[in-house]
């Protein structure tokens, strides 16, 4: 199991977000969380990104997470390439280890023609594919999406799916965080969230 | 804590810097504008003035635009470094909250942008400290250009303070303009001061001890050691105050 959530709760003041969250996601899944908006989906996966602290309950991570953000959050004067160096001084990744995987991400996301490019003068989408790229470099165990396909053309929503297909075949766990779930086939688990509750 | 991680994060952080077209415009127009309206405007008699810092009624006499081209270096070099101080704290907020999700230490993120203004002061210093030089002949250049080191330091920990704790940028610009514009650009000119009826306040504010230390370096034989200290130690509030935030803003609550 990569991940085991156990009766999570988190209050702010007297509203109760959460209400006891329990999930549990195996080795190689791809699985969804959906839920309208003020359903407790941010804070979710605030807490297991370990950006927040749940007031009560058990998260329990095996492996390496990598984690997109639903807005991009890159360095509007970096280039491209510049980014890859910066997050796998974060990762703490060797330079042979990283410049590889690099590779792989700007050929099939279809950005490397953007690679010297400072992200300040690039598409929405390319910000998107970058964005999701870094999550990817250290190549984790477990990739946490929080509205991934936001400013994705059809060519790249394809492309995202076939790379899931790929990581998934590695025996990496995605997580989709999202308000619509399509292409629900795609999915070994989806869990809706309502209230503050996974149904 | 890596150098190498300290170092790359150091780069990146200088690459944004000089790219930023704001940057580089403040950089070379401010003090353009600043020393050019001081040349055309003030006159050239010698005024007596006595600087607060000395014990007794010691006058020095130096020119008006002379008084007046020290006291906006230290207004110039104070404003650049707190807007360049707050913009590289604020604006990197949320992504330095990514890099740390990735593996960065806070204090390695911190310390790379110390670094970062550490060599921004250096620049800005030598930069207006010749431009100075060039208009008229101070007494001691290097020690001039240590007491605008000691405006930076002190007004960049102002800036780092306010970009830590303000998250608009109108707010924040606001906040650095309206204390250099009445700390540095106004109460501590030297013949102002000579006449102000609260003197008192003047004394706590940032620019005074930098200010004191280059009127010296520029006109006199004085000591400096004095005023710097109190700089640094002035600058050192700033900067544990703002650092403090940065961190509790930063960690990561796994």
């Amino acid at each position: 199991m990569i991940l085991k959530a156990d009766n999570m709760i988190k209050s702010f003041g007297n509203k109760n977000v959460l209400k006891g969250v329990s999930f549990s996601m195996d080795e190689g899944t791809v699985n969804g969380i959906a839920g309208e908006n003020g359903s407790g989906k941010s804070t979710l996966l605030k807490i297991l990104v370990g950006l927040w602290k749940a007031d009560r309950g058990n998260l329990q991570i095996n492996g390496k997470i990598g984690y997109c953000p639903q807005d991009p959050l890159i360095f509007p004067q970096l280039t491209v390439d510049e980014h890859f160096r910066y997050f796998a001084a974060a990762y703490g990744l060797k330079k042979h280890d990283w410049q590889h995987q690099r590779e792989f991400l700007l050929e099939h996301l279809n950005f490397g023609q953007s690679r010297k490019d400072k992200v300040e003068i690039l598409s929405g989408g390319t910000h998107q594919k970058l964005n999701l790229s870094l999550s990817l470099l250290h190549e984790p165990d477990l990739l946490i999406l929080d509205e991934p396909y936001n400013g994705f053309d059809w060519e790249t929503y394809l492309r995202f799916w076939e790379i899931t297909a790929q990581l998934k075949q590695q025996g990496c766990s995605i997580l989709i965080v999202t308000h619509l779930l399509n292409d629900r086939d795609r999915f070994d688990n989806i869990h809706n969230l309502k209230n503050g509750i996974l149904e | 804590m890596t150098p190498d991680r300290i170092t790359t994060s150091l780069f990146m952080i200088l690459r944004m810097l000089l790219r930023r077209r704001i940057v580089l415009i403040l950089l070379a127009v401010i003090p353009v504008v600043f020393f050019s309206v001081v040349a055309f405007t003030t006159p050239d008699r010698k005024v007596p003035f006595r600087l607060s810092s000395l014990d007794g009624n010691i006058f020095i006499a130096a020119s008006e635009k002379q008084i007046a081209l020290v006291f906006f270096a230290v207004a110039v070099a104070g404003f650049l470094m707190s807007f360049l101080a707050m913009n590289l704290i604020q604006k990197n907020s949320k992504i330095n909250r990514r890099l740390i999700l990735c593996g960065y230490h806070p204090l390695e993120l911190l310390l790379s942008n110390l670094l970062a203004l550490t060599l921004i002061i250096v620049l800005i210093s030598v930069y207006v400290g010749l431009i100075t030089s060039a208009f008229f002949h101070v007494s001691h250049p290097g020690l001039m250009i240590f007491s605008l080191a000691l405006t930076g330091f002190v007004y960049g920990g102002y800036g780092l303070v306010v970009g830590s704790l303000v998250e608009g940028e109108l707010e924040a610009i606001l906040l650095i303009v309206l204390l250099a514009n009445i700390d540095a650009g106004w109460l501590q000119n030297p013949i102002f001061y000579a006449e102000a009826q609260n003197q008192v306040i003047i004394h706590w504010l940032p620019a005074y001890f930098p200010s004191q230390s280059a009127i010296f370096a520029a006109f006199t034989d004085y000591s400096i050691l004095r005023a710097s200290l109190a700089s640094l130690l002035y600058g050192s509030g700033f900067l544990a105050f703002s650092m403090l935030i940065f961190y509790l803003k930063m960690r990561i609550r796994k």
